[in-house]
């Protein structure tokens, strides 16, 4: 369905002001991975890491620097007006609609635009308010809307031309805790209805649940593939010590870092304390060697539990 | 015939969606009665200066083709403000027909300003509002202003590719009021001009409205002013498929 | 008296760089140096359709109003430019003097202004034959500098009033307008009504211009230095009301807490 062949994309900009000096960034180092028929498949990454570079690859916004990829059997770059008759893209944020005009009128015009037929729109239009569930308030205007209200508007100027495979970016970003619960319901939806689905994100929790299969993108390639479960039991063997500290500097953090047998430390900052996150292969018993590094640092709790999909995702994205 | 039902619910939608700013429609209503208020208080200051309904027609033009130079890039750039440049270009419609519906609903906005400057010439200049040949203006003006939204688009497909090209626009509203002899003869311009004012379908369009108005042959600017009209929508066409990919591939599409 | 100098200085070019992507070229070329000489050939035809003056009445007209056009939208953006990056409250609230703070800001408006118009200058000469004796130019220049100083008063003031309306760009383009139509630079001040005559001469711009044509019509410093000294006592005043009002403004903000926009 989906395929990126050793995708690579670099920006190329300017800094200064009367000297301009170009900048290369390097957004996307060579990515590969494919999709299956009727998978959910998850990008997930921190911001910056180059997913929403990759998804406008693929929906046709962006010409790789080198690389391939195919949507549907077809090439990007090649057949781009044939790529983007089949697919839909959905991506978070306020903008992307007509502010001063309603929900209905802006389905029409994408409708038309995206080449849903004359006789079919009326009802096809219909059909998604509903599968979003925005049915009832079509004709007020979208700048009276929430932010939740115009993602699902979003994912219904999509889908609205009925595409195989919907890409979805970051869509639940800067919504509510209930209206991003019901955007995953519907995004189940869509796969409930045949389709395939390409999903970024950077919530672990969110790529967890959702997901068949998982990518983790860190600064431009991938680090770590497979299902949720497999990417946990990449870490399953070891152990998580966590340990509240007050008031631990970077220097303190490295050289915990550099102990052996420790695969990765997270941070966490909760208002005066931060939250140590060690992560540390099996069957090492390394607490009292990380509490001697931590000599004359204000400590607190210390307790040890089994590692989530999200230690996963901090060991992978802390490697690079 | 499909592409003439998407120009059409493009067009009716971008009207709707300018009607409902205010800053547009003031900026279409206001500014033309500026430079006819100019041009009616020059012309009265001597005796030799042509008619003064000569000048509310072309000052009135001049405002259609400010509010589409100003505002067609300025629309690209919104849309692009409004995340909706990618959208746009993401629809498996050819480019030329998600656009050109805009440029042509700002041209088509610049009728108000028509309505206002003849009104305000009447109300406070005395200006005689007798038309020549009604049933040919009628017809004049939407060819003026459908040409005027036509170059424009030209002008625009440049701006899905340069994000700051909508400055050079501006920079060319003198210009285009200058060479398409709205308000100013072309034969007191200096000869060179005359082949770029041919050139331009706008001058066309102004001369049939005038005409249309004043008096003389209509017909011969009419289909001058179509052909060109045919032909900027050919290039720009071109263009936007050239544009368009060297925007996918420089990443100017969006603003980040 | 340093520290206020370097606020003066250092605040205002650091913001003129801030909030002017002009400095690109590829805007403040085709907006800011071509725009006054296209605007000079537009007019001087039209003066020539009307057979109004001569193509050097129109030069000096619109070469000194194009000032106007650099030095209001550059107030007005300076000041409102301010709110929408939400460092209004961040600017006043500094022990930086405020005076020298908003100063500061006029400062690079009002040379900015000056150049613009003199590209106008330029342009005439080079593209409509316009000359004048050369022991002139240094009095024109300063009838510029006079011209811009006073555009740039009426800039702060029209960007402190827009500041409180909300839509500095309207205000801004209205007040362009009636400078464009009263201030004698395309319609000679004795044709005008009578009310619009009047009007003009309490605005910027008008004697500048009137005093320009004489000069380069061979009049000496000393033959326009009522206009001169009209024109810069305008331009004070102008500065004057707008620093008050800002002022002004900034206080009722503080109180109902609309400084920046929300």
């Amino acid at each position: 369905m989906i395929e990126a062949i050793e995708l690579c994309r670099t920006y190329r900009t300017s800094t200064g002001v009367l000297r301009r000096k170009p900048l290369e960034v390097e957004a996307v180092r060579g990515i590969s991975f494919a999709v299956e028929q009727g998978e959910l498949f998850g990008l997930l990454g921190p911001n910056g890491a180059g997913k929403t570079t990759t998804i406008k690859m693929l929906i046709t916004l962006l010409l790789p620097t080198s690389g391939q990829a195919r949507v549907l059997g077809r090439d990007v770059v090649e057949d781009a007006r044939d790529v983007r008759k089949r697919i839909g893209y959905v991506f978070g944020g306020d903008r992307g609609l007509y502010e001063r005009l309603s929900a209905l009128d802006n389905l029409r015009y994408f409708a038309e635009l995206y080449g849903v037929s004359g006789k079919a729109q009326r009802r096809r239009i219909d059909e998604v308010l509903e599968l979003v569930g925005l049915k009832g308030r079509e004709s007020e205007r979208v700048e009276g809307y929430s932010r939740g209200m115009r993602q699902r508007l979003h994912i219904a100027r999509g889908i609205l031309h009925d595409p195989e495979v919907v890409f979805l970016d970051e869509p639940t970003i800067g919504v509510d805790p209930v209206g991003a619960r019901e955007l995953r319901g519907t995004i189940g939806d869509l796969i409930s209805a045949g389709k395939t689905v390409l999903l970024t994100t950077h919530y672990m929790f969110e790529a967890d649940a959702l997901c068949d299969r998982i990518a983790v993108i860190a600064k431009g390639r991938i680090v770590g593939e497979g299902t949720p479960a497999e990417l946990k039991a990449g870490v399953a063997d070891g152990r998580v010590t966590e340990i509240e500290v007050f008031g631990v500097d970077d220097a303190t953090v490295e050289r915990l870092r550099a102990l052996e047998g420790v695969t990765a430390v997270a941070v966490e900052e909760h208002d005066q304390r931060q939250l140590l996150v060690v992560q540390t292969a099996a069957e090492r018993e390394l607490t009292a060697p990380l509490l001697a590094q931590l000599d004359g640092i204000a400590v607190g709790r210390v307790g040890s539990r089994e590692p989530t999909l999200e230690d996963a995702y901090v060991a992978l994205v802390g490697g690079e | 015939m499909k592409a003439a039902r998407i120009f059409w619910t493009g067009f009716v939608l971008h009207f709707k969606n300018l009607s409902a700013s205010p800053f547009m429609m003031t900026t279409a209503a206001i500014w033309p009665l500026v430079y006819a208020t100019l041009a009616f208080l020059m012309f009265r200051a001597t005796h030799q200066a042509p008619s003064l309904l000569y000048a509310a027609l072309g000052a009135a033009v001049m405002g259609i083709w400010s509010t589409t130079a100003t505002s067609a890039g300025g629309a690209i750039q919104q849309q692009r403000w409004w995340g909706i440049l990618e959208i746009l270009v993401a629809a498996p419609t050819r480019l030329i027909l998600v656009l050109a519906p805009i440029t042509v609903a700002i041209a088509a906005i610049g009728v108000y300003s028509i309505g206002s400057t003849l009104l305000w010439g009447r109300l406070l200049f005395g200006v005689p509002l007798h038309v020549s040949h009604p049933l040919l203006f009628a017809v004049s003006i939407p060819a003026a202003v459908l040409s005027i939204g036509l170059l424009g688009l030209l002008l625009a497909s440049t701006f899905v590719l340069y994000r700051s090209a909508s400055h050079l626009s501006q920079a060319l509203e003198y210009p285009i009021w200058t060479i398409t002899g709205m308000l100013i003869p072309l034969s007191l311009l200096p000869g060179w001009v005359g082949p770029i004012a041919w050139a331009l379908a706008p001058t066309w369009g102004m001369r049939a409205v005038r005409r249309a108005a004043i008096g003389g042959d209509v017909g011969t600017p009419l289909l001058v002013c179509a052909a060109l009209s045919v032909a900027y929508t050919i290039l720009a066409a071109l263009l936007l498929h050239h544009f368009e990919r060297l925007a996918r591939d420089r990443a100017t599409l969006s603003l980040t | 008296m340093r520290t206020w100098f370097r606020i003066f200085f250092i605040g205002g070019v650091i913001s003129f760089r801030a909030l002017f992507s002009w400095i690109r070229p590829s805007v403040y070329i085709p907006t800011l140096l071509l725009g006054p000489t296209t605007q000079i050939l537009f007019f001087a035809y039209l003066g020539r359709t009307a057979h109004l003056k001569s193509d050097s009445w129109f030069v000096v007209g619109n070469a000194v109003q194009s000032a106007s056009l650099a030095a209001l939208f550059g107030m007005g953006f300076a000041i409102d430019g301010e709110r929408w990056t939400q460092t209004l409250s961040a600017v006043l609230a500094t022990p930086a003097n405020r005076a020298a703070l908003f100063l500061g800001r006029a400062l690079p408006v009002l040379v900015n202004a000056a150049v613009v118009a003199s590209t106008g200058f330029v342009g005439g000469a080079l593209l409509l034959g316009f000359r004048m004796p050369w022991s002139s130019v240094p009095t024109l220049a300063l009838l510029v500098l006079l011209a811009s100083f006073a555009c740039t008063g009426l800039g702060m003031l029209v960007g402190a009033v827009g500041l409180r309306m909300r839509d500095v760009p309207i205000i801004a383009n209205l007040t362009m307008a009636v400078l464009l139509i009263f201030c004698g630079v395309n319609v000679p001040l004795d044709k005008l009504p009578h009310w619009m005559h009047m009007t003009a001469e309490g605005l910027p711009v008008t004697h500048a211009i009137d005093a320009a044509r004489r000069v380069a019509a061979g009049a000496s410093l000393g033959s326009v230095e009522t206009p001169a000294l009209t024109e810069l006592g305008l331009g004070a005043v102008y500065l004057l009301v707008g620093f008050m009002l800002l002022r002004l403004f900034e206080l009722q903000g503080r109180r109902h807490g609309t400084l920046d926009r929300a």
